[in-house]
């Protein structure tokens, strides 16, 4: 959900419709760095991946600036990435059930084959790889974010009801072992990305994904932009290099950024950051290098999710692994640290795990769910009016 | 390149699906409703089934029942009653919609095909017109294409269908596949049978399970005398589809191959199947029936009340060379 449904073009064809990205040391496995890509929410049993689309996880070196606080990191030109691709299935028994391939490229070239929904994937010395039917991972009170969104006030209730309940998605696992894959790299420190990306003559970026909740909440329509009130910038957004965004729409998104962020911080009516004196908020270079940040040299650890970025703006040395991990409570850290600035108390959204936990080996990510019909109400728009008719029918308008 | 089309169809099965579970239990929101009937309603074109655009239409006028507040609920059954031909009422809940304050640019592109279904073309065109200036994406293209199609202005709706399929950056093949079936069909209608297979053809190789195009290829295979091809292809069609529209065919052929038996069959379950529609969605498929009747039916009477019918709903020239046909005229 932190990305799912994101773009009108997502909503056409969710196959390409990234929701989440995680990346992770290997709980289990020292030494094996862990990408995942949830695409297809709420993905039913026959789901499938397009055979049309590149799924790549890009992966750059970054370099934390040495000269004291800053908000950007500098990333690096050499790139590690990771490209899946699937095949049209076939039929193996004759039946409508299908059988899909699916190929990984890594970043030394070598390629892996394997089935989707095998739970044991494919293997090459240096790499493992799953796709297919899996929990989706994301646990959040969708209700409560999206009247804390359209009230702005925090609006999570003790006990929160967890919005994902019970949503399957197509998820892609690849485990890397970081001295056979990323051991030329200079450095510990990477910056990944997920993408989709349209195969054949133009291979335009379908969607990217870094860090939660940038296209839905940050580049949402709130009525608090000054520049842009009515335009959704998120598929423009979408067709953007994460390490490279071209100068077009930088200032759209600089103003979209600017007014979201500072809307945001004020949920707790007290200011939190304080805007530069042109009136840029100080989280939105930030957030405009939209990756996640893993240091591959760190264990595992849980609840790492923006550790990195923040011991780059209070200028001091990072002390965990950074990325985000599947259990990882990412939605209560990012409105922590967009809201209150990281310092306590800590907002919670009275939701602390997924359904089933995701598991410490792979493929990480929980089988199915056996009962996809039980689901939950999963659903956060991203424009302010949206939000309003959500509430309504929840019957929450009045709350 | 676009998905396979087994994917699509597959993924579009497990959309509905999910959405469906959800529905049976309550927990859709407004825009979920609203898209699930897009998604039953697009199933049903593709896969030629009449019981999902009903199920589409029940679900709209629901979500019209108990969402009277919002835009989408009124755009939503305005689509629907597009489909089944109840245009004044799709214009009316148009109306609605504008006055709940929904996306102007998204309803004047509805009222634009609402347009053109009426033969109301100068008003559709003109409309088709300002939204490519404004914004020439694929689907304005497209649109723009088909209203030229439909003036018989061939020459320039080639031109726009070429800048739309240019225009194209998804991945989802449904639009494109409809597109080409939509250039093919308009080939036919215009005379040009071999332009008509090349663009039915390649909407059957994008999306093999897109039956309407099928049932077009059908008809030119039978155009050009390759009998036992057209029945292969409308055998399976004729079964698995709840459009009478495919026995028909199927029956008419088979007829003129002098396989009355089978011909017979299939013309009894077309006949059975035109009187439960009819009773049910009158307006959606008198003129289908018409040509029904016109044909193996063997009730020109019937077919020629039919068709003047389908005229006082729509005058568009598909509308009037029908009722001329039935007339006993040659069609021109």
């Amino acid at each position: 959900m932190t990305d799912h449904n994101s773009s009108p073009r997502a909503v056409a064809e969710p196959a390409i419709d990234i929701g989440d990205l995680y990346v992770f040391p290997s709980p289990s496995r020292p030494g094996q760095l862990v990408l995942v890509m949830t695409v297809f929410p709420n993905a039913q049993p026959g789901a499938l991946f397009s055979d049309a689309a590149s799924y790549r996880f890009r992966v750059r070196p970054v370099t934390i600036p040495a000269s004291g606080p800053g908000s950007r990191f500098e990333v690096g030109t050499d790139e590690y990435d990771i490209t899946c691709t699937f095949a049209a299935p076939e039929t193996t028994d004759g039946t409508a059930n299908f059988a899909q391939e699916g190929r990984c490229t890594l970043p030394n070239g070598a390629t892996i084959s394997f089935r989707v929904n095998d739970e044991h994937g494919g293997e090459t010395p240096g790499a493992r790889v799953f796709a297919g039917l899996r929990m989706d991972p994301l646990f959040i009170d969708s209700t409560g974010y999206v009247e804390t969104l359209a009230t702005q006030r925090l609006a999570f209730p003790v006990n929160g009801t967890n919005g994902a309940d019970g949503w399957d998605a197509l998820g892609i696992v690849v485990e890397l072992d970081v001295a056979t894959m990323l051991g030329l790299a200079t450095g510990t420190v990477f910056a990944v990305a997920a993408e989709t990306v349209a195969a054949g003559q133009f291979p335009v970026r379908l969607e990217r994904f870094g860090r939660v909740f940038v296209k839905n909440q940050l580049l949402g329509q709130y009525g608090v932009d000054p520049v842009n009130r009515e335009l959704d910038l998120r598929e423009l957004y979408n067709q953007e290099d994460p390490f490279h965004l071209a100068p077009d729409y930088l200032g759209a998104y600089r103003a979209r950024l600017n007014a979201n962020l500072a809307f945001l911080d004020a949920i707790d009516e007290k200011t939190d950051w304080p805007l530069r004196p042109d009136g840029t908020h100080p989280l939105t270079e930030l957030y405009l290098g939209d990756y996640q940040v893993v240091d591959v040299a760190k264990p595992y650890a849980d609840d790492t999710y923006l550790e990195i970025e923040q011991a780059l703006l209070q200028g001091r040395a990072h002390a965990t692994c950074g990325g985000r991990s599947l259990n990882d409570d990412a939605v209560d850290t990012n409105l922590t640290f967009v809201v209150r600035g990281g310092n306590g108390p800590r907002i919670s959204d009275g939701v602390d795990q997924a359904t089933v936990r995701a598991s410490d080996s792979f493929p990480y990510l929980a089988p199915p769910n056996p009962d996809p019909a039980a689901v939950g109400r999963f659903l956060v728009p991203s424009k302010l009016a949206d939000q309003l008719a959500f509430l309504e029918q929840a019957g929450l308008a009045s709350r | 390149m676009t998905t396979a089309g087994v994917i699509a169809v597959g993924n579009l099965n497990a959309r509905i699906n999910g959405q469906v579970s959800r529905a049976t239990l309550g927990r859709l929101t407004i825009s979920e409703r609203a898209e699930l009937v897009e998604l039953l309603a697009l199933r049903g074109n593709v896969l030629g089934c009449i019981a999902d655009a009903e199920r589409a239409a029940a679900l709209a006028d629901e979500l019209a029942d108990e969402a009277p507040g919002d835009a989408r609920s009124f755009v939503a059954r305005a689509r629907v009653s597009g489909v089944f031909h109840r245009f004044a009422s799709a214009l009316t809940d148009l109306d609605i919609a504008a006055a709940l304050g929904g996306d102007r640019a998204a309803l004047e592109a509805e009222r634009a095909a609402i347009y053109q279904a009426l033969g109301r073309y100068n008003e559709a065109l003109a409309i088709r017109q300002l939204a490519v200036e404004r914004h020439g994406n694929f689907s304005a293209l497209a649109a723009l294409a088909g209203i030229h199609g439909e003036r018989g202005e061939m020459d320039e709706a080639e031109r726009w269908f070429s800048a739309a399929t240019r225009s194209y950056r998804g991945t989802s093949p449904f639009p494109v596949a409809m597109l080409e079936f939509q250039r093919g069909q308009l080939w036919m209608e215009h005379g040009h049978p071999r332009r008509a297979r090349a663009w039915c053809d390649a909407a059957v190789r994008r999306l093999p399970a897109y039956v309407p195009a099928q049932g077009h290829l059908a008809e030119l295979d039978a155009v050009r005398g390759e009998t036992a091809a057209a029945i292969a292809r409308l055998r399976p069609l004729a079964l698995a589809s709840d459009d009478p529209d495919y026995a028909t065919q199927l029956a008419r052929i088979l007829g003129n191959a002098g396989q009355m038996e089978e011909a017979q069959t299939w013309r009894g379950q077309a006949k059975a199947r035109y009187d439960e529609l009819l009773e049910r969605h009158q307006d959606a498929f008198v003129d289908h029936a018409a040509e029904f009747w016109l044909t193996i039916g063997g009730d020109p009477g019937r077919a020629l009340l039919l068709a003047q019918h389908n005229l006082s709903i729509r005058q568009t020239p598909r509308a009037r060379a029908l009722v001329r046909r039935s007339s006993g005229h040659p069609p021109g």
